[in-house]
């Protein structure tokens, strides 16, 4: 059957004719998938189609046009049009129309970040991709496929900030494993750019402790900047996996990071020129892993590590000791990293100038203050709304059959009077 | 391109929303596919990242900025002395920086707004962190000279030691009002209690 005249125009009624309502629209979605075939043979021929309708009001119709228009490959002037219309679809389109073919709507998007990153104009992608993260989303707490496409411009265009602001979406849905691997990889490089390192830590831990039969690429270099991040951050670095990492990830991860864990073994030994040297002789791994910049970072902070140890021995200390002790070339050295060490909380201390000394002090904090109980009191809500959803999560699981198969196996294992209410027809 | 709602917080001084705002009409200028790149107000954007002590993002927007601009716009370069030179820490020479140039109007204000938010930071940093220090360093980070330095720390309550030219830091006793709203005192007792069963 071909997409006559006639077909063409009965098309473009039924679209501009049901999008009135959720039951006209489901109506014409039905109708749209029956012509989806004709969409496909028909795609150089649809773009004038598009001009009749609304994207706003039709968007459903459009979507589904847009899509057939936009799968043949394209010429560099074609590809910016394309981006152009893909992007203003993205504006103005209605969220209720696309989330009824979502799979189209993601094809669109990933067409666009493809085309936007062969035009190597990656910031241009990055509001509208925003937008369509939104536009998708039943609810901000779920992750879609689209999320780290969306990294990935943030990082390629170094639009960290706005990256940041997604980030701070607390994930509890997934549409696909492989997407928060990605995400989270991503994420943590974003992280790492805006120096927030605890929450990288947090980031690469999901991807490096994830449910994985085998491992993969990106868990083998998350698992690199995760010792990195860990030294910066924590100044060490636990080599025992949690036990919830999947036994592939135990077993294979550290086969590739053998300079990363040298590191970890000079980190802890505490002296900066022996740090020094073991990254001269890794040198050409760290930077084929484009982590020299990370590595830097770390002996850096090993100043840091080294300032903070002594506050556990002594109560005043002078600062020529400290440049001593430390391997910093003069007091002046000394008093410029304690001065930023206590501008950035990492120490509590006081220089005196007169007498070239410093004396460290302990927390202030009494945790007796207004905003002491108010942080408390927002920890507390966190917790409840977790273990809430947790106590669902559990029960969803237990009325699911493939979990009652797999328990219903290993009935001999346990009492039977515990699974008891266990339909028989589980019993494998 | 319209920059009404940047002129308008400008006019408001509302700095703190300058590099939000210039981030979102950025995005909306390259999503547009126009090239923006020649007239972009780099500038006050590296300023408004300045002002809100987000060091990160003025340097990847200046390593965005083409080289053509970096080059030929003094300004651009200058506010980015200023970035450069906090990133590093080199607390002193920001003032330098910040006075050896003219600003152009646009920036005047913010630039201004920001040199004293600089100065009572410093101030508020050598507060905490130093029982004694020269008048030599104290002016240095004040970004003042040594006579302006010592007397803007004698009027916040600083000893002065003229013969060894040292200042004796004392800390205001910091009053904040802990206002009690009873309502949270009493969630925190009700959760105590539903932990407890």
């Amino acid at each position: 059957m071909n997409l006559n005249m006639h077909s063409v125009e009965s098309l473009v009624a039924q679209i501009q004719g049901l999008s009135g309502n959720i039951g006209e629209l489901t109506q014409l979605r039905s109708y749209l998938k029956h012509c989806d075939d004709l969409l496909r043979t028909e795609s150089t021929r649809l773009a004038p189609l598009l001009t009749e309708l609304d994207p706003s009001v039709h968007s459903l119709g459009y979507l589904y046009i847009l899509e057939a228009c936009t799968s043949a490959p394209l010429s560099k002037d074609q590809a910016n049009e394309l981006v152009l219309s893909i992007a203003r679809f993205i504006n103005v389109c209605a969220a209720e129309q696309i989330r009824l073919a979502p799979e189209k709507f993601i094809s669109i998007c990933k067409r666009f970040k493809e085309q936007v990153v062969l035009l190597d104009d990656p910031m241009r992608g990055v509001a509208p991709l925003l937008t369509s993260i939104r536009k998708l989303q039943s609810s901000t707490e779920q992750l879609t496929t689209l999320h780290p496409d969306f990294m990935l411009l943030c990082l390629l265009s170094k639009c960290y900030k706005i990256g940041l602001s997604v980030l701070e979406d607390d994930v509890f849905e997934i549409d696909q494993p492989r997407d928060l691997f990605l995400y989270c990889y991503y994420g943590g490089m974003i992280c790492i750019g805006q120096k927030q390192f605890r929450k990288a830590l947090e980031l690469l831990h999901n991807v490096v402790t994830a449910p994985m039969p085998i491992i993969s690429a990106i868990a083998v270099e998350a698992y690199k900047k995760y010792i990195l991040v860990s030294l910066i951050h924590l100044g060490q670095f636990a080599t025992s996996f949690p036990k919830y990492t999947s036994s592939a990830a135990q077993r294979n991860l550290k086969n590739f990071s053998q300079s990363y864990l040298d590191l970890v073994n000079n980190y802890s030994i505490g002296k900066v020129s022996e740090v020094e040297k073991c990254v001269q002789i890794n040198k050409d791994t760290f930077e084929s892993d484009n982590n020299l910049g990370l590595v830097k970072q770390v002996v850096s902070s090993m100043y840091k590590r080294n300032i903070q140890r002594l506050t556990q021995t002594y109560l005043t200390l002078s600062l020529q000791d400290i440049a001593n002790t430390v391997q910093l070339n003069s007091p002046k050295e000394a008093e410029m990293h304690v001065l930023q060490m206590i501008q950035e909380g990492d120490i509590y201390a006081t220089i005196n100038q007169k007498d070239g000394m410093v004396r460290f002090l302990e927390d202030p904090e009494q945790y007796k203050t207004c905003e002491m109980i108010e942080r408390l009191d927002l920890s507390i809500q966190r917790i409840m709304m977790l273990s809430k959803k947790l106590t669902t999560m559990n029960e969803v699981m237990s009325c699911d059959p493939s979990y009652l198969g797999k328990v219903g196996r290993e009935r001999q294992r346990f009492d039977y009077d515990d699974f008891d209410t266990v339909h028989s027809k589980f019993n494998i | 391109m319209d920059f009404s709602t940047l002129n308008e917080a400008l006019a408001f001084k509302s700095y703190d929303k300058v590099a939000d705002i210039c981030d979102s009409l950025m995005f909306q200028a390259a999503s547009e596919g126009v090239s923006f790149q020649e007239d972009w107000p780099y500038a006050i954007h590296l300023i408004g990242h300045i002002y809100v002590n987000d060091i990160n993002s003025a340097r990847f927007l200046w390593k965005k900025i083409p080289l053509a601009v970096k080059e030929s716009q003094q300004e651009v370069s200058t506010a980015w002395k200023i970035g450069q030179r906090l990133w590093i820490k080199d607390y002193a020479s920001v003032h330098e920086a910040i006075r050896e140039f003219i600003w152009s109007p646009q920036c005047q204000g913010i630039m201004s707004a920001f040199s004293e938010m600089y100065t009572k930071r410093m101030f508020e940093l050598l507060q905490s962190a130093y029982s004694t220090i020269s008048i030599q360093d104290t002016a240095l980070f004040l970004g003042m000279n040594e006579d302006d330095a010592t007397n803007y720390a004698v009027q916040h309550g600083w000893a002065v030691d003229p013969t060894s030219r040292m200042l004796t830091v004392t800390k205001q006793a910091v009053v904040t009002e802990q206002k009690l709203d009873h309502s949270i005192l009493q969630q925190l007792t009700e959760y105590v209690f539903h932990l407890e069963h």
